[in-house]
């Protein structure tokens, strides 16, 4: 939420910033500019191609506050716009009197640097400084080319420089400023949710990696550490069938973690490939549709599957159906007797029926129906 | 397997499957079976099925995919209409097509997976023009929520459920408590049932006629209309 806020507020502030340099430069060009266009427009010999040229700051700084009302940028029209301020400028110094340069009847040289900057305040500061270098030099030139520049005269012209580039190059630097704090700390907000993303994937992992250790080390540690201190024969069958078992419970927790379309059918897969190594064939038919169990029914599901398949002898048949309102699991596999899981969630129902030499197990679910919030 | 006096006499079958390996694998189940069954090789010429001496094949083993990926339905139908019986044997596992095939009016349809133990029969039970349900299409008529399907009883349901699930019919006895004949009782009403709604066919009438013969199923079980649930 504070990083909203904060863009929220930096939003404010440029926007801000724009209005304030739009009233800056419509107060220079309306007021300064016009009273003294005004005041000596006899003294010009065209004093049309002067208005020309006041009108063409005026229709760039009406562009500027049509665009501020829209919320919208200068974008294509940018350059075209500089390129009317700068032809303004040229078009007002060409038919400008003689010896006049930055005067009271030089109207333009402090009104066409705001026009300008309106424009560029959302550019790099460059493009800000190029423009202002122009419109000076444009200036400059009249005055180097058209008269005979005294000392003091380029004195006059010096001072008024300082005022023409520098203020309006304050406001574009303010502007840069600006531009570069909201960068940055865009930047280092993204590294910072990086970071903070990256610490969660790790105590995630590191959470579940403790929790399946903590799963295995009740069944498969006391196990491996009988065959360890030689207190489990391997060639004893039990031995075998509890490593069997043990092995395709691995298998399963392993595919636990996987992402797939069905992860019922395809956690049955690991447990069944343990079975298919051991050169029991196995089937493996689905029919049907069901919403997707949770981890824990999954496991009371396929632990029956995982049991009878460690103790066929060569076939079994595993069997998939399900509906809205069951999944049954089901296994049919030449063994013996073999112990009938229970189901650590409430809802699973394990059933076994034995039959000469056949076991037929089914673990059914009933998923309880969820009200949808 | 009831000794049934009509499975006595000599059957003889007609296979029409491009897949040399699969035919052969055919031929020596035939050969091995109790009695005999004479097995006739069209290979993947449809023209042998309808001349010749696979003509006068009392029972059709057909390969729904002599082009890949192109059931031949077209090709089922003419035989079932013509008054052959046919036994499909297809590596398509998918519950459409089984049930397509079935409202087309072939006798059985077996998936590849299934070997002699459900083939043998099905070749049987299709030369004395009755039906053969295999789990996997048991499986496919469980699992079929087609809303023009016909009305099954909860127990059809539990039986056809139990045979998909366990493929043994012994097992299926002892898992419902009933004998192994009911539980062949309950599969072939579900037959009728199905052969009883859909497309008409020659297969499809002659089952339904007998099943109200034999009093399998009255005409009021057979006319009750698809749940309305």
């Amino acid at each position: 939420m504070s990083d909203v806020n904060e863009e929220v507020t930096r939003a404010q502030l440029r926007h801000g910033l724009r209005i304030a340099t739009l009233l800056v430069a419509a107060a220079t060009v309306f007021g300064l500019g016009l009273s003294n266009l005004l005041r000596y427009l006899d003294v010009h010999e065209s004093p049309l191609t002067q208005l020309a040229a006041f009108a063409a700051l005026g229709a760039v700084l009406a562009g500027e506050a049509a665009l501020l009302v829209r919320g919208r940028s200068w974008g294509r029209l940018r350059g075209p716009a500089i390129a009317v301020v700068l032809a303004a400028s040229a078009l007002s110094y060409v038919t400008l009197p003689d010896g006049r340069t930055s005067t009271g009847v030089d109207w333009i040289f402090g009104a066409a640097n705001w026009a300008g900057l309106v424009v560029l305040l959302d550019r790099p500061l460059r493009s800000a400084v190029l423009f202002l270098l122009a419109h000076d030099l444009t200036a400059l030139l009249h005055l180097v080319l058209l008269d005979e520049p005294s000392r003091g005269d380029l004195a006059r012209f010096a001072t008024g420089s300082v005022s023409v580039i520098g203020f309006p190059l304050c406001v574009a630097v303010v502007a840069t400023v600006l531009r570069g704090l909201s960068a940055a700390a865009a930047a280092s907000r993204e590294e910072i949710e990086r970071v903070r993303v990256a610490e969660a994937v790790a105590a995630e992992s590191h959470r579940r990696r403790r929790q399946r250790f903590a799963e295995l080390s009740v069944t498969t540690v006391p196990l491996l550490e009988g065959l360890a201190d030689g207190s489990l024969r391997p060639e004893n069958s039990v031995v075998q069938r509890r490593c069997a078992i043990e092995a395709a419970r691995m298998r399963r927790l392993f595919a636990e973690a996987d992402t797939v379309a069905d992860p019922l059918l395809h956690e049955l897969r690991h447990c069944i490939d343990v079975a298919d190594r051991k050169g029991v064939v196995v089937e493996l038919d689905a029919r049907g549709q069901w919403p997707t169990p949770p981890v824990a029914v999954r496991r009371d599901l396929t632990e029956a599957v995982l049991i009878v398949l460690a103790t066929a002898a060569s076939r079994a048949r595993v069997t998939v159906v399900g509906g809205a309102d069951l999944v049954s699991v089901s296994v049919v596999a030449d063994c013996g007797e073999v112990d009938v899981p229970s189901p650590a969630t409430p809802g699973v129902r394990v059933e076994a029926l034995n039959n000469d030499d056949t076991v037929w197990m089914e673990a059914q679910w009933q998923p309880i129906p969820q009200r949808t919030s | 397997m009831a000794a049934d006096s009509a499975a006595d006499e000599l059957i003889t079958a007609v296979i029409v499957d491009d897949h040399v390996a699969i035919t052969a694998g055919v031929r020596s189940w035939c050969s091995e079976a109790v009695p005999p069954i004479d097995l006739i090789d069209a290979g993947d010429r449809l023209a042998d099925v309808w001349t010749g001496p696979g003509a006068a094949a009392d029972v059709v083993i057909f390969d729904l995919e002599l082009v890949p990926r192109r059931p031949d339905f077209g090709e089922l139908r003419r035989l079932v209409d013509y008054g052959r019986r046919v036994v499909v044997y297809s590596q398509h596992i998918d519950d459409a097509t089984a049930i397509k095939c079935v409202d087309l009016g072939a006798l059985a349809y077996l998936t590849k997976r299934e070997g002699p133990e459900h083939l043998v029969p099905a070749i049987r039970a299709a030369a004395r023009g009755e039906p053969y349900t295999a789990p996997s299409l048991s499986g496919a008529l469980v699992a079929d929520d087609d809303p023009g399907r016909p009305r099954l009883s909860q127990r059809e349901t539990e039986v056809l459920r139990a045979w998909f699930v366990s493929s043994s019919k012994e097992l299926v006895a002892a898992k419902l408590n009933i004998t192994a004949k009911t539980v062949d009782t309950y599969i072939a009403r579900v037959r009728v049932k199905y052969a009883n709604v859909g497309r008409a066919a020659r297969s499809k009438s002659e089952l339904v006629g007998r099943a109200l013969d034999d009093g399998l199923i009255t005409l009021a079980e057979l006319n009750q209309k698809v749940t309305s649930l």
